[in-house]
C-alpha cells in the first residue's frame, strides 16, 4: 500500500485556492444579487445601464474577477466532486482537460462580454 | 473476497432518513454547486448578445425578464446562491476549527435563513410583471 | 424463529451402518439444540420483557442461505443489556451458526462495530433501552460481507498501515528517555483513543465511493504521530507528505459522519482539518 503513496503530489494547492475564491465568492455573489435584482430591478436592465457599471474601472475589475474566482471555484468543485464518487485513470485525466478547457473557455468568453459592455471598443 | 456480498446503494441515498445534519448540508451544497456551475455558462452564454449589439442585449434581457417561468427559476436561483454562501460560510469556519461542536446547528440557521431570504425576496422578484 | 436448514434425516437411512458415529453425533447435538430450546423458553417466560432483534443472514456457503435475508430473534430483555449481548443470548439458544466478532466486550478490542438502527455502533457499548425497539443489526456499510454480521477488514487494515501508523524517529536524545511533554501528550490524547473498530470508515461516504481514500482513521493514526513533537521535524514532514496526496486529508468533505459514529469519540473530523491546514502552512514554506 506504502507504494502507492509515493509519487509526492501536494493538492492542497487547489483546496486553498478553493477557500480563497470563496471567501471572495460570498462578498461578490452577495453583491452582485443585490444590485441586480433589489437595488436595479431585473426587469429594468438595458444596455445603457450595464454600460454605465461596466464603464467603471473599479465595478469591471470586481466582475472580472468575479468571473474568474467562479469559473475556478464552480469547474474545481464539479472536479474534486467527480474524484470523490471515484473517478480514476484515463477517464479522470479526460475529465480534467475538459473542465479546463470547458473554464478557460468561460473565462475568455466571459472576457470579451465584459469588454463589450463597456462599449468602449 | 469472491463470495462476499456488496449490498450497493441501499447503503446510501436508500439510506436518507438516517442522514445526519452535517450529510444534508454536504448533498445540499454539492446541489447547489451544480446548479450555480450550470446557471454561470447559461449566464455568460445569454449576456453574450451583449456582443453583437446595445439593442439585442435590452431586447433579450427585456423578453427574458417578461417571461414568469424566468422569475420563478430566479427565485429559485437566490435561494440555491443563498443557501450555498451560507452553508459555504459555515464550511469555512468548519475549515478553520472554529466552532466545530457547533456545526449541525449552523447548518439548521443556514436552512431558516435561506427559507427567510427567499420568502422576502418574493415579491422584490416577481414585481412589475 | 430462526431459518436454520432442517436437518436432513432421510439421507443418511439408506448408508446408516456405517454412519452410526455421525449418526450419534448428530443425535447429540439435537439433544443439545433442545436444550438449548427449552431454556430460552424458560427464560422468555420468566423475562416479562422481550427485545426482537432483525438480524442481517448471509452465508455464501451454505446453499438456502445465499441470499441475504434478515432473521428475527426474540431475546429475553434483562437489565443492562448490550447489543452484544443480545447477540450472544441469540446465538447460543436459537442459532448457534449466527456469526459475528467479539472479544474484549468493554470497547477496547473495537471488533464488534456494527449496523445497529441504521448507525454504526459497538455492539457491547449500546444498550438496548437506548435504542427504539425492534433492533435491526447489520453488518458494516461499505464493507464486503463475508457472513451474517462480519465485514472484510482487509481494505481498512490496508488504509491503517499505509499511514505508518507506529512512533518513528531520527532525532534520539542521547541516554535518555523520550519525554513528552504534558501539553502536547493532551494534544494527541483523543488521537490514541483509536481501537481500529472501523466504525467511521464505514460511515463515510467518501471512503464509499473513493476507495483510495484513506479514511477517518487512519488520518486520525496518521495525526497521533504527526502531532507527536517526540518525531521531530523531519518525521513530521514525511508524515504530512503522505496524507496530503491526492487520496489523503483532501478527500475529507467535512461531513462529520465519522465524529458522530465514533464509539470513543474521538474529534475525527477537527483532526483532519488540522492536518489540512499543517499541510497549507508547511507548504507555503517552501515558497
Amino acid at each position: 500500500m506504502a507504494d502507492h503513496y509515493s509519487s509526492f503530489e501536494p493538492k492542497g494547492t487547489r483546496w486553498l485556492l478553493q477557500r480563497i475564491t470563496a471567501g471572495f465568492l460570498v462578498v461578490v455573489l452577495a453583491f452582485h444579487f443585490m444590485l441586480l435584482h433589489f437595488v436595479n430591478h431585473a426587469g429594468d436592465i438595458t444596455f445603457l445601464g450595464t454600460q454605465a457599471r461596466m464603464s467603471q474601472v473599479g465595478y469591471f475589475l470586481t466582475m472580472v474577477s468575479f468571473l474568474i474566482a467562479g469559473a475556478f471555484h464552480g469547474v474545481n468543485g464539479v472536479y474534486n466532486a467527480l474524484v470523490n464518487q471515484g473517478l480514476d485513470g484515463t477517464q479522470k485525466t479526460v475529465v480534467k482537460w475538459l473542465l479546463v478547457a470547458a473554464g478557460a473557455l468561460l473565462i475568455a468568453q466571459g472576457i470579451r462580454v465584459a469588454t463589450a459592455m463597456t462599449g468602449l471598443f | 473476497m469472491s463470495q462476499s456480498y456488496d449490498r450497493g446503494l441501499i447503503e446510501d441515498f436508500g439510506r436518507w432518513k438516517e442522514f445526519s445534519a452535517g450529510m444534508w448540508a454536504w448533498i445540499f451544497h454539492k446541489f447547489t454547486g451544480w446548479v450555480l456551475i450550470g446557471y454561470l455558462f447559461t449566464h455568460v452564454a445569454v449576456l453574450s448578445s451583449a456582443t453583437v449589439s446595445g439593442e439585442v442585449y435590452t431586447q433579450t434581457l427585456q423578453s427574458l425578464e417578461s417571461l414568469l417561468v424566468v422569475r420563478v427559476l430566479e427565485v429559485g436561483l437566490l435561494a440555491v446562491a443563498a443557501f450555498h454562501i451560507l452553508n459555504g460560510i459555515r464550511l469555512l469556519f468548519v475549515d478553520l476549527g472554529i466552532g466545530l461542536e457547533a456545526q449541525d446547528k449552523a447548518f439548521y440557521a443556514a436552512m431558516v435563513a435561506t427559507g427567510v431570504i427567499t420568502i422576502a425576496s418574493i415579491p422584490t422578484f416577481l414585481g412589475g410583471i | 424463529m430462526s431459518t436454520q436448514i432442517k436437518e436432513r434425516d432421510t439421507e443418511t437411512e439408506s448408508e446408516s451402518s456405517e454412519e452410526s458415529e455421525h449418526q450419534t453425533r448428530r443425535l447429540s447435538e439435537k439433544r443439545e439444540r433442545a436444550d438449548m430450546k427449552e431454556r430460552a423458553d424458560n427464560d422468555l417466560s420468566e423475562h416479562d420483557e422481550t427485545v426482537r432483534l432483525k438480524v442481517f443472514r448471509y452465508d455464501p456457503e451454505v446453499e438456502g442461505k445465499k441470499d441475504p435475508r434478515f432473521d428475527t430473534f426474540e431475546v429475553p430483555f434483562t437489565k443492562g443489556m448490550t447489543v452484544l449481548d443480545a447477540l450472544i443470548y441469540a446465538r447460543d439458544h436459537f442459532d448457534s451458526s449466527l456469526t459475528f466478532r467479539h472479544s474484549c466486550r468493554q470497547a477496547v478490542c473495537g471488533s464488534d462495530a456494527l449496523f445497529v438502527n441504521g448507525r454504526q455502533r459497538l455492539g457491547c457499548k449500546t444498550q438496548m433501552v437506548d435504542l427504539e425497539w425492534p433492533v435491526r443489526i447489520e453488518p458494516l456499510p461499505h464493507a464486503d460481507v463475508v457472513k451474517d454480521l462480519i465485514v472484510d477488514m482487509e481494505h481498512f487494515y490496508d488504509q491503517m498501515e499505509s499511514v505508518e501508523p507506529y512512533f518513528q524517529t531520527n532525532e534520539l536524545p542521547s541516554g535518555e528517555e523520550q519525554r513528552q511533554s504534558r501539553e502536547n501528550r493532551e494534544k494527541v490524547k483523543m488521537s490514541t483513543r483509536c481501537i481500529w473498530c472501523s466504525a467511521c470508515m464505514s460511515s463515510c461516504n467518501v471512503a464509499a465511493g473513493d476507495n483510495e481514500y484513506l479514511g477517518p482513521a487512519a488520518i486520525n493514526k496518521a495525526y497521533r504521530f504527526a502531532m507527536d513533537e517526540r518525531e521531530g521535524e523531519d518525521m513530521k514532514a514525511h508524515r504530512l507528505n503522505i496524507i496530503e496526496q491526492e487520496h489523503g486529508v483532501w478527500r475529507c468533505q467535512t461531513q462529520f459522519s465519522c465524529t458522530e459514529v465514533c464509539p470513543k469519540d474521538i474529534p475525527l473530523t477537527e483532526h483532519i482539518q488540522e492536518l489540512k491546514r499543517e499541510a497549507v502552512k508547511s507548504n507555503l514554506k517552501f515558497w
